[in-house]
């Protein structure tokens, strides 16, 4: 979910004299505020889902559908730029950059939170978390909890790995749509054939999302890449050369009259939506959040000198976007170790803590493990980055295979009482 | 769902320090997870609101067997009494399968979209485990999804005497425990009052092919009372209610299927209280 977008400041792609995202940059025309903008956004998405698991926000889960949005609109960019430019994707090299980009932090926030469940957690919370890892490493975990029907038993609070689905969503996507780009855009109608196939497969998404969603268990309607794939395509849509052709061709006060009602829109389905499981959400709900989100993303990227722009990538979200990725890994296991020790401050006072203790694992994640591998600085450096990682990989297997299971239920039965 | 958690209600209650008893992981669970990882694609496909299927779990004790096959039949609420239910029948000599169903399990379609497809379901699982189990008994718990006017529920209910009766079985008609009425259930709290009461009329005119316990001998008629023994959700039990059940019901059906249920001592806390489910309830572990 989160970021995985192309980094503000990318490293030069090896052997090529124009970094990746310039090039795109230029193909495009999105500069530098535009895309403040965008990482504005994420910082108001991974605001509304840390509010949201806080309980203070209902529609707040909301955010990660706008994170897929963005998330599809950044990496089709990415994609069709080099399609474009090279004539042909180099897959090897986006998947190791998504690599990069993504699993430096995904390793050091499973790796610790698996320690600290078993030092800390409760029992359920211990043997779910031991059960849940090999599905998170495998970039699957969304399935799982389909299959375990998370949803339904309203168990995420016994999974410090919970809102890790959405990033399982992401993966599986990024492994299959840089394949149907790079086909798609071969030809010289490229970009077009991409569109079509975004759109129709956003469209096929929300019949299946319909359909699957009118079930008494709708974790396989809210969790399942297919039914979740219209965000990530229309995000994808939006960033093809027919939609942000259109989108230059609008007016700035219109795009900013109309990014001003799609952005009250987005707030008021935060503040109004009645949680994950409101019926409305899977009879088209989310995808008119998708579509919204959309078009707001196209027009403040494409549209020179918005003021929706301007707003959207003010410091702070634009700072808290820069952390989103971080934030949301570290958010649900801090709140489920932590929140329950400090109900001496109340409800508020709790959550400004909780909040407070991710954001500092956030900085210091970035600061320490997702800059360094970006940038190739320091212990990232080549191989020495690659061996890291994988280190810490393998502490993860390690700590998952010496833990010991717990075994949950002694004591829970008194014989004396059935008698 | 998402990362869940909404207000982190009932979050870790009494758990974030308790001591974590512990076994050494099997390799074979391990085994089985990346097996799992590698069948994903292949898995997905159908994973959702099936029934569990699982066969019984007791504490190993050799028992004799009474012949006594029992399925059992139910949504989630009956799967919360599953665990416990097996164990009590094993050990008293009595096979078991639990073909209840997480978030499904009704056999009354009362027209709706979600209890045509849920029904449909649950006839065609019936079925199927009539033909692959053989049982001797049918036990359903009327479920909380037994919508649908009194005529629907009477008519789904025959059905099931019918079917049974073909089956070679006897029908039992479970009622179902009182349960916290949300937002979801209170259109149709009406209809879930008249089920049980279809059940027991129906029963009562099967000439014998059927039976109907009544539930309230052991969980009373107040959900929020001790008596009832729910959960943090209202709806489901925990391990100490399921207990109680199964103790109950292995009585009831004892004097029905002449055996003598098996003492609570030999089943009572055995393995099956770390059933998967009781964590996901937040239950005490």
């Amino acid at each position: 979910m989160l970021s995985r977008l192309p980094s503000p400041a990318p490293a030069p792609a090896p052997g090529r004299t124009v970094p990746a995202r310039r090039r795109v940059t230029r193909r495009s025309g999105v500069g530098r505020a535009h895309l403040a903008a965008l990482d504005g956004l994420r910082g108001f998405a991974v605001a509304a889902v840390l509010l949201f698991h806080a309980g203070h926000l209902r529609g707040g889960f909301l955010g990660v559908d706008l994170f897929f949005v963005l998330s599809g609109y950044l990496i089709t960019g990415l994609l069709l730029g080099e399609a474009m430019g090279r004539g042909r994707i180099a897959l090897a090299v986006f998947w190791s950059r998504r690599a990069r980009r993504l699993l430096p932090a995904l390793v050091c926030v499973v790796v610790v939170t698996g320690a600290a469940t078993w030092a800390w957690g409760s029992t359920a919370q211990l043997r779910f978390a031991l059960d849940d890892m090999p599905w998170v490493g495998a970039q699957a975990v969304n399935w799982h909890y389909i299959a375990e029907q998370v949803g339904y038993w309203n168990a995420s609070d016994t999974r410090v790995f919970a809102h890790l689905w959405s990033i399982g969503v992401e993966w599986q996507f990024y492994l299959v749509w840089p394949l149907v780009v790079a086909v798609a855009a071969r030809g010289r109608c490229g970009e077009p054939l991409v569109a079509s196939l975004a759109g129709v497969g956003a469209l096929v998404s929300l019949a299946l999302t319909v359909s699957l969603g009118a079930a008494v268990d709708t974790t396989r309607a809210y969790e399942g890449t297919d039914t979740r794939g219209a965000a990530l395509l229309l995000g994808a849509l939006a960033a093809t050369a027919p939609v942000c052709d259109l989108a230059r061709r609008v007016p700035r006060r219109a795009a900013d009259l109309v990014c001003l009602v799609l952005g009250c829109g987005l707030l008021a389905a935060w503040t109004v939506t009645e949680g994950e499981t409101a019926p409305l959400l899977f009879r088209g709900g989310l995808f008119l959040h998708s579509l919204a989100a959309a078009v707001m993303i196209v027009l403040m990227a494409r549209v020179p000198g918005t003021r929706a722009a301007r707003i959207a990538g003010g410091r702070l979200p634009q700072r808290l976007g820069e952390l989103s990725y971080s934030l949301y890994l570290w958010h649900w296991p801090v709140y489920l170790l932590l929140l329950p020790r400090l109900s001496g401050l109340g409800d508020r006072g709790a959550t400004v803590v909780a909040i407070g203790v991710s954001l500092v694992a956030a900085a210091v994640t970035k600061r320490f493990v997702e800059d360094p591998v970006r940038f190739r600085a320091g212990w990232a450096r080549g191989r020495r980055g690659v061996i890291a990682t994988a280190a810490a990989a393998l502490a993860g297997v390690v700590l998952w295979a010496a833990v010991p299971e717990p075994v949950p239920g002694a004591g829970t039965v008194d014989i004396g009482r059935l008698e | 769902m998402t990362a869940g958690g909404r207000t982190l209600e009932g979050c870790c209650a009494g758990g974030m320090n308790s001591r974590h008893k512990s076994r050494p992981r099997s390799p074979r669970h391990a085994l089985s997870t990346v097996t799992a990882v590698a069948l994903l694609g292949l898995t997905t496909a159908g994973c959702g609101e099936q029934g569990t299927g699982t066969r019984d779990e007791g504490n190993g004790n050799p028992t004799t067997s009474t012949g006594a096959k029992v399925l059992w039949l139910g949504d989630s609420i009956a799967g919360a009494e599953a665990p416990a239910l097996g164990a009590a029948l094993k050990a008293s000599g009595v096979e078991f399968e639990n073909s209840s169903s997480d978030g499904g399990g009704t056999i009354v379609d009362s027209g709706e979209k979600i209890t045509r497809m849920i029904s449909a379901e649950t006839w065609k699982q019936l079925r199927k485990d009539i033909e692959s189990f053989r049982p001797t008994v049918i036990a359903y718990q009327v479920t909380t999804y037994d919508w649908g006017s009194p005529d629907q529920q009477r008519a789904a209910y025959e059905k099931a005497v019918d079917t049974a009766e073909d089956a070679g079985a006897k029908l039992v008609f479970v009622s179902p425990p009182p349960i916290k009425i949300d937002a979801f259930y209170r259109p149709h709290e009406a209809q879930m009052r008249t089920a049980p009461k279809a059940a027991a009329e129906v029963a009562g005119k099967s000439g014998g092919t059927a039976a109907f316990f009544d539930a309230s001998q052991v969980w009373g008629t107040d959900a929020s009372a001790a008596k009832a023994q729910r959960a943090a959700d209202g709806i489901h039990n925990c391990q100490q209610g399921a207990a109680a059940f199964a103790k109950w019901f292995t009585d009831k059906l004892g004097e029905q299927e002449n055996f003598t249920p098996a003492s609570v001592d030999s089943w009572a806390r055995e393995s099956w209280t770390g059933d998967e489910r009781y964590d996901k309830l937040g239950c005490a572990a």
